[in-house]
């Protein structure tokens, strides 16, 4: 049987009173992709520090591809990359001094692929990490980790600094590293950034994974937006069954239906419509959901596309 | 040494919030915050250390011909006096209190200055929040104007400190120190922290980073020091103390023969350097140097294939300086040797007084003992700045990018701590030879075989440093695996303490159980004496099981940011 890329159980870590993580199951087959949402102080680097070792878990247990992340974390940061959201690196290197050192460190690097990535994120590695910006020493460590392709990629808000440009080639490159079956754990805050890579997400509050699964299972649970705009008067939708967050500017109402969408269409059908919308919601959605109050869910854009 | 004190990230927030009221002053009240701070600290330093020689003496030497004795053996002890400065009346309570206290006192007083300086000035800005600041209605040279005046508030507070526990003891049973004199006594005293700090601000203009203008700095005291010591020396170069401020602090000559208008040199001094710094601070862009930094260069990557190599490639640069600082120092004090052992060992009753401090053999190796006494203080702090390495790239973040590849974090540190090993090693022997060439230069010239000191015997006394090294070495380890925040406090307090006692005990009589606590007393006196092979086993050997308890506890724990 194939090892899960990461595999924890009730993975925990308290800091005085405070749960940073709470029984944390997890698991992510070999070569998946996924998104790791959550706000501020979610435990989200909490995860990601208690999986590479560089802090101690109060309770459970964690693996990467099998080995215990507490007991062989040398054998299992053999088989990983990681590139943290903030990169402190050593001001008086050069970027390709700094590149030249973690490969060296990593053991294993694919000089071609990491020269088309230098020329791909437009780094200028001549010179020193001192001058600078945040995110080019952002670019440094992405380079760095996927020029090393490891079977596991863990990524803590890898794009924070990065520009709309580079966001671009950050996605192309996790295409990449999917399409050659790598796994990858991505850690975000860019939720069309997550939409559009991930296959699976999980969302995390306080400590807790709230939820986890596909972005259309998620979906199915969660409720439609529907946009209705009438010729005549506007009928009241507010007793529909299923319907809720029902808002009226002019000619047009805007609500969220849960469940089955008949009682609605059979309203909509004698009130004189003129135009019907509706679509699924966005991952934005699905997130606020949690976190927001519930029931006024605006259909936002989304950050980036 | 103040480097490690614990400033909140965010004071600038605060300070920004009332930006509306006195948006003018925000530079100078967070720069006066930090810069009291850690000189109330050191102002407590300071004044204990000339109440602990105070009150020391007056228990000590209580009949008029003990102090006679005293004053003979040490008035012309050229060692002494190369070491901490010239002793003028040490045979009353005031001329011993100003001697002690200038020298020693004197020394810490400049290195904290220069390390504040550079850390509230470069550091700051290095560390990006000087651009939050200057976001507001300030100019670059109002800016600097201000943390200059943030500045002068830190050194007001370690002269009154100081003046205050001065006062204090002064008014004690048998010491009977003036309030007058003591107020001038404590501004002898930190009249090199004065100058440093202006020093430090002007190093800040000119250098890209804290560590180079702290480096600059550095160098400035370094020379200041070695041209004092020359001049007090004895060897007829008297006139050199004119040319270095730490020569003229000495010159105020407090408790014994003041002298104030020696301070219109000082003020001068200080005064230019700082308005230097203001000046040059409007000639620059925020983050700009005088000094050009070279933005790019070509990768060397020699060095750069592990963690090790990478330790030594960051540390080379400042250990190059330490260690060449030590060859010159050495140098210097093996030229002056000869003559001034000549004169040590002209009377029959200094060396019976120097045998009951442990330091035999000749006149030379009498003095060359003495002088050792700063090379292990060196080496010391060699090991302490070290261990603020190692911590700072953990508190920094840096670690991490290693951490997180095939590296345990034994084999990290395992090279870290080998790397430094290596620096106090090299530093002890280089101590050893160049004191060797600088004995053996001049008995060429005078055309005396040898200079009567071996290079066996000076090298092996460099060595001889080395062991208290390495039980700093090895506490600190033990302090960074179980309270890694106190790695500089624990260290540099470790070295300086031992410092303070061990040059208060070689006049005053302490409990034997307060000298053993000083890693400079379990060291033989070599070259004057022999190398106690047992003492330094068991510092090694400490040293080294607290450096194995303190790795254990690093391997355990979680990484700690700041």
């Amino acid at each position: 049987m194939v090892a899960p890329a990461i595999h924890t159980l009730g993975l925990s870590k308290r800091y005085g009173d405070v749960d940073a993580l709470a029984d944390l199951d997890l698991e992510v087959p070999q070569g998946e992709v996924l998104g790791y949402l959550g706000p501020n102080g979610a435990g989200k680097t909490t995860t990601i520090r208690l999986l590479l070792g560089l802090i101690r878990p109060t309770g459970g247990h964690a693996e990467i591809f099998g080995l215990d992340c507490r007991l062989q974390p040398v054998q299992a940061h053999r088989r990983l990359a990681y590139v943290a959201g903030e990169a402190n690196l050593w001001p008086s290197l050069t970027g390709a001094e700094t590149l030249h050192l973690l490969a060296r460190v990593q053991g294993h690097l694919d000089p071609a692929y990491r020269d088309l990535l230098v020329e791909r994120f437009g780094l200028d590695p001549s010179k020193k990490v001192r001058t600078y910006s945040k995110g080019n020493r952002q670019k440094v460590i992405l380079i760095a980790a996927l020029s090393a392709r490891p079977d596991l990629l863990i990524l803590d808000e890898p794009t924070s600094g990065l520009d709309p440009l580079m966001e671009q080639a950050f996605r192309h490159c996790i295409h990449e590293a999917k399409e050659r079956g790598q796994t990858v754990f991505l850690s975000s805050h860019i939720l069309s950034e997550v939409e559009a890579l991930c296959d699976r997400v999980g969302i995390l509050r306080a400590g807790h994974l709230v939820e986890m699964g596909t972005l259309a299972q998620m979906r199915h649970l969660s409720s439609l937006t529907v946009e209705a705009t009438f010729e005549g008067s506007v009928p009241d939708l507010s007793r529909v069954p299923g319907v809720s967050a029902v808002q009226v500017a002019g000619p047009v109402v805007r609500c969220q239906v849960s469940g089955t969408v008949e009682p609605l269409l059979k309203v909509l059908a004698v009130s004189g419509v003129h135009e019907v919308l509706s679509r699924e919601p966005s991952l934005e959605e699905l997130f606020l959901a949690h976190y927001g109050s519930g029931d006024v869910v605006e259909p936002v854009p989304v950050h980036v596309d | 040494m103040s480097t490690d004190l614990a400033v909140p990230a965010d004071l600038a927030v605060p300070a920004l919030a009332s930006a509306g009221r006195g948006a003018g002053r925000v530079v100078a009240r967070t720069t006066a915050v930090k810069a009291v701070r850690s000189a109330l600290v050191w102002g407590c330093v300071c004044g204990l250390y000339i109440a602990s020689s105070a009150l020391a003496y007056a228990s000590t030497y209580t009949t008029a011909r003990e102090r006679e004795a005293l004053a003979a053996t040490f008035g012309a002890n050229a060692g002494f006096n190369a070491l901490i400065g010239p002793a003028h009346q040490i045979g009353t309570v005031g001329g011993f209190t100003a001697w002690r206290s200038l020298g020693v006192v004197g020394i810490v007083g400049g290195v904290w200055g220069l390390l504040t300086a550079t850390r509230l000035l470069r550091g700051e800005e290095e560390a990006g929040r000087w651009e939050l600041l200057l976001a507001g209605q300030t100019s670059r040279r109002g800016a600097t104007g201000q943390a200059v005046a943030g500045l002068a508030a830190g050194w007001l507070t370690l002269w009154g400190v100081t003046a205050g526990i001065s006062v204090a003891v002064g008014r004690a049973g048998g010491v009977g120190i003036g309030v007058g004199p003591a107020l001038f006594l404590a501004l002898a005293v930190a009249a090199s922290a004065a100058v440093f700090l202006a020093v430090g601000a002007l190093a800040a203009q000119l250098a890209p980073t804290r560590r180079q203008a702290a480096g600059c700095a550095a160098a400035v005291l370094g020379v200041s020091f070695a041209l004092r010591m020359i001049a007090d020396s004895g060897t007829g170069l008297d006139r050199l103390r004119w040319f270095t401020p730490l020569g003229w602090a000495e010159e105020l000559r407090p408790l014994t023969a003041p002298r104030p208008l020696v301070l219109v040199p000082l003020a001068a001094l200080v005064l230019v350097a700082a308005g230097l710094a203001i000046h040059l601070a409007g000639s620059r862009d925020v983050g700009a140097s005088l000094i050009p930094d070279r933005p790019a260069a070509r990768p060397r990557t020699r060095l750069l294939s592990g963690p090790t190599g990478l330790a030594l490639r960051l540390t080379r640069g400042v250990a190059a300086g330490w260690v060449a600082a030590t060859a010159l120092g050495a140098l210097l004090m093996g030229l002056i040797a000869t003559s001034v052992g000549d004169s040590l060992s002209a009377t029959a009753g200094d060396r019976e007084a120097f045998a009951k401090l442990g330091y035999s053999g000749s006149g030379v190796e009498q003095y060359l003992a003495v002088t050792f006494l700063l090379v292990a203080l060196l080496t010391a702090l060699v090991a302490a700045g070290q261990l603020g390495a190692v911590r700072g790239e953990e508190a920094e973040g840096r670690l991490e990018h290693l951490l997180v590849r095939p590296v345990s974090r034994y084999r990290w540190l395992g090279g870290r701590l080998a790397v430094a090993t290596g620096y106090l090693v090299a530093t002890g022997l280089i101590a050893g030879l160049m004191s060797w060439v600088g004995v053996a230069g001049v008995a060429g010239v005078a055309g005396v075989a040898g200079g009567g000191v071996g290079l066996g015997t000076l090298l092996a006394a460099g060595l001889n440093v080395v062991p208290p090294a390495v039980f700093v070495l090895g506490v600190g380890v033990l302090t960074f695996g179980t309270a890694p925040r106190a790695v500089a406090a624990v260290t540099y307090g470790l070295v300086a303490w031992s410092f303070l006692v061990q040059i208060l005990g070689s006049a005053v009589t302490l409990s034997a159980w307060v000298l053993d606590t000083s890693l400079f007393h379990q060291m033989a006196a070599a070259p004057a004496a022999p190398v106690d092979l047992t003492a330094a086993s068991v510092m090694v050997a400490l040293g080294v099981a607290a450096a194995a308890a303190g790795a254990v506890a690093f391997r355990h724990r979680d990484l700690v940011g700041d």
